[in-house]
């Protein structure tokens, strides 16, 4: 066999390879989204059916009309992309000014944010609670944002991507030139970043729209749950009709997969490319 | 342009000094360059004059004013990295015209500048791409260009050709030499290659350890070196060193090996020395020719003949113009000329007058 043949057999074998893996990734999420368009009845059926008989959309008329969901989405979104935005900027700055001006105090500071990490989030939510009700923000956004205003993981990618992607001299040059520190930041460092940035903010908005264990804390109202501690919620209310939790689910994931597929280069590239050359 | 005078420059790095008391000159319009092994201190003396780093003692002029606390954007220089620090995300035009836009200067202002400075430099046509589009050279002209537009009084060079493969090094030193003479900017150009010292600068500043050496002309440096250490470090290929002795009232002196090389000024000198021979300063000799040496190497390169040669125990070069084809291990007479011979003191390496 030659060379060549042997390679595009290994291909082949590859592509089967990943094919099983990505269906047998996929199944369940394309059960769970076939469920929200099933009757109950069938719902009961085995073996499940891939595709529903009879496709319905009351399950989806009564999650909407019956449940605050688009509420709880909104709430969820509105977290979410505040805290994305506060990660980006802090670790953006943070990052970078630890990757660039490393006088010795700025590195116990680093390693302090690192070890933040390394605490567990149920060590310190009971008194995060008492701090958030003592400030009056149970039940809202701002209460919400407390714990998801800066991410350690964040600062040191950025700080990792800084050191391996932006060169001192550039930063020399640009002083040469005239321009200030700000400048610097805004002008120069911030668009070389905007791959990793990308990435830690996907990172971020999935951080944020998938927390279970705080928000479950600080909301206490029915209209200020995020839409995780609403589909939780859910359950315990309408155990028996999974139908309709498969929907709200289905529905619920329509955001994130959007987010997904419009970041996705960024992610990657961010990811991967953090050792880039030139 | 402007003078640039540098006084008593001391640098320290924690505990560790890295510049030991440096002064010299550039005179309006030169073309300096610093040169020395990798760290003796020729690029802390460019950074310090461009104000990226602190001065711990001494002091820098541009013209007429003291710089030393002067942020790096008012002192009115531009620097080309080794490295080219180009803006990636910028367009040429965007990374030629950028300090233009820091000071302000109308859009019209900085594209006719962007334009003038890339005629001048033949990157006209490649004002719109991105620097990940250009090649070696292309990068290094859209630096040097970013140099220009400022129309600054010091230009500072940063090892700037080290990046690039041998035969494009040679054209763009020319390029850069004409560029200094149609732009007569004063310019201190680091390097560790003395071939671009030798080839480029009105004046070479020879440094090691955070010292100065030597400064002068170029071939100033090469005929009358002050030391042993500028001696073999400028030159290719490198001078050779055998050690020698003589006697007061002898005009003889001897190698290790009872060679004996004379001259009548040695008369005056007594005890033990260091003789530099420049490879081009040895002859193959015929009948009567003073001294022997077995042949080590050899490299032919069609115009000349080096040879790699032991004489008196000691290693030596040999540069010929002519073609000269002999076996590994062979020994030859050959022919030394005493006049153009340098003599050093061994103990301190300093060149004496002979």
């Amino acid at each position: 066999m030659s060379a060549r043949a042997r390679v595009r057999r290994t291909n082949f074998m590859l592509d089967i390879l990943l094919f099983v893996i990505c269906i047998l990734l996929l199944t369940p999420l394309i059960l769970l989204i076939a469920n929200g368009f099933k009757t109950p009845q069938e719902m009961l059926v085995w073996p499940p059916t891939l595709f529903p008989k009879d496709p319905t959309l009351q399950n989806f008329h009564k999650v909407f009309t019956e449940t605050p969901l688009l509420q709880w989405m909104f709430n969820s979104f509105a977290f979410a992309i505040l805290s994305t935005i506060a990660i980006v900027s802090t670790s953006a700055l943070a990052g970078y000014i630890i990757g660039k001006f490393p006088f010795r105090s700025i590195n116990i500071i680093f390693v302090l944010f690192l070890a933040t990490a390394i605490i567990p989030f149920e060590v310190y939510m009971i008194p995060l609670y008492f701090q958030v009700k003592a400030l009056g923000l149970l039940n809202s956004i701002g209460g919400l944002l407390v714990g998801y205003l800066v991410m350690s993981f964040g600062i040191f990618l950025i700080r990792q991507n800084v050191i391996a992607s932006i060169p001192d001299e550039l930063l020399e040059a640009a002083r040469i030139d005239g321009a200030g520190e700000l400048w610097i930041f805004w002008y120069v460092v911030l668009p070389l970043l905007r791959g990793p940035l990308a990435a830690l903010a996907v990172l971020a908005f999935f951080q944020a729209w998938t927390a279970f264990a705080w928000p479950i804390i600080v909301t206490t109202r029915k209209a200020s749950f995020t839409i995780e501690v609403g589909l939780a919620n859910f359950q315990s209310a309408y155990t028996i009709d999974l139908s309709l939790l498969s929907a709200a689910s289905a529905a619920v994931m329509v955001p994130s997969v959007l987010a997904f597929v419009l970041l996705r280069r960024n992610f990657v590239e961010g990811i991967a490319a953090s050792g880039m050359k030139d | 342009m402007a003078t640039v005078e540098i006084n008593e420059l001391r640098k320290s790095f924690g505990d560790v000094e890295t510049l030991h008391g440096i002064s010299f000159s550039i005179p309006d319009g030169a073309f300096v360059a610093l040169v020395g092994p990798s760290g003796c201190g020729k690029s802390t003396i460019l950074r310090l004059v461009a104000g990226l780093e602190e001065i711990t003692s001494g002091d820098i002029y541009i013209g007429d004013n003291i710089i030393n606390d002067i942020e790096p954007k008012d002192r009115n220089i531009a620097m080309v990295f080794q490295n080219y620090a180009l803006y990636p995300h910028l367009t040429v035009a965007q990374n030629m015209g950028f300090s233009l836009k820091l000071l302000k200067k109308s859009k019209v202002e900085i594209e006719r500048a962007v334009k003038e400075a890339a005629e001048i430099l033949g990157i006209g046509e490649l004002l719109h791409r991105l620097p990940k589009q250009l090649s070696g050279g292309q990068r290094q002209r859209v630096a040097m260009g970013r140099a220009i537009v400022r129309q600054p009084q010091v230009f500072l060079f940063d090892e700037p050709l080290s990046n690039l493969d041998a035969k494009l090094r040679v054209q763009m030193r020319a390029e850069l030499k004409a560029l200094h003479r149609r732009l007569a900017t004063t310019t201190i150009y680091v390097t560790h290659d003395q071939i671009e010292a030798m080839t480029m600068a009105d004046i070479v500043v020879v440094m090691r350890d955070g010292n100065v050496e030597q400064v002068g002309r170029p071939l100033e440096l090469y005929d009358k070196p002050v030391n042993q250490f500028v001696a073999g470090f400028i030159g290719s290929p490198a001078m050779g060193f055998l050690p020698a002795t003589t006697k007061v009232g002898s005009n003889e002196m001897v190698f290790s090996d009872g060679q004996v090389l004379s001259k009548p000024t040695y008369a005056t000198l007594d005890g033990g020395y260091i003789i530099g021979l420049r490879p081009e300063h040895i002859r193959l000799g015929g009948d009567g020719a003073s001294f022997k040496a077995t042949i080590e190497a050899s490299e032919q390169t069609g115009s000349e003949t080096m040879l790699v040669a032991r004489l008196a125990d000691q290693e030596i070069t040999i540069l010929l113009r002519e073609r000269f084809d002999t076996p590994i291990g062979d020994a030859h007479a050959f022919v030394i000329d005493p006049t153009a011979v340098q003599v050093f003191d061994s103990k301190t390496g300093a060149r004496l007058e002979t």
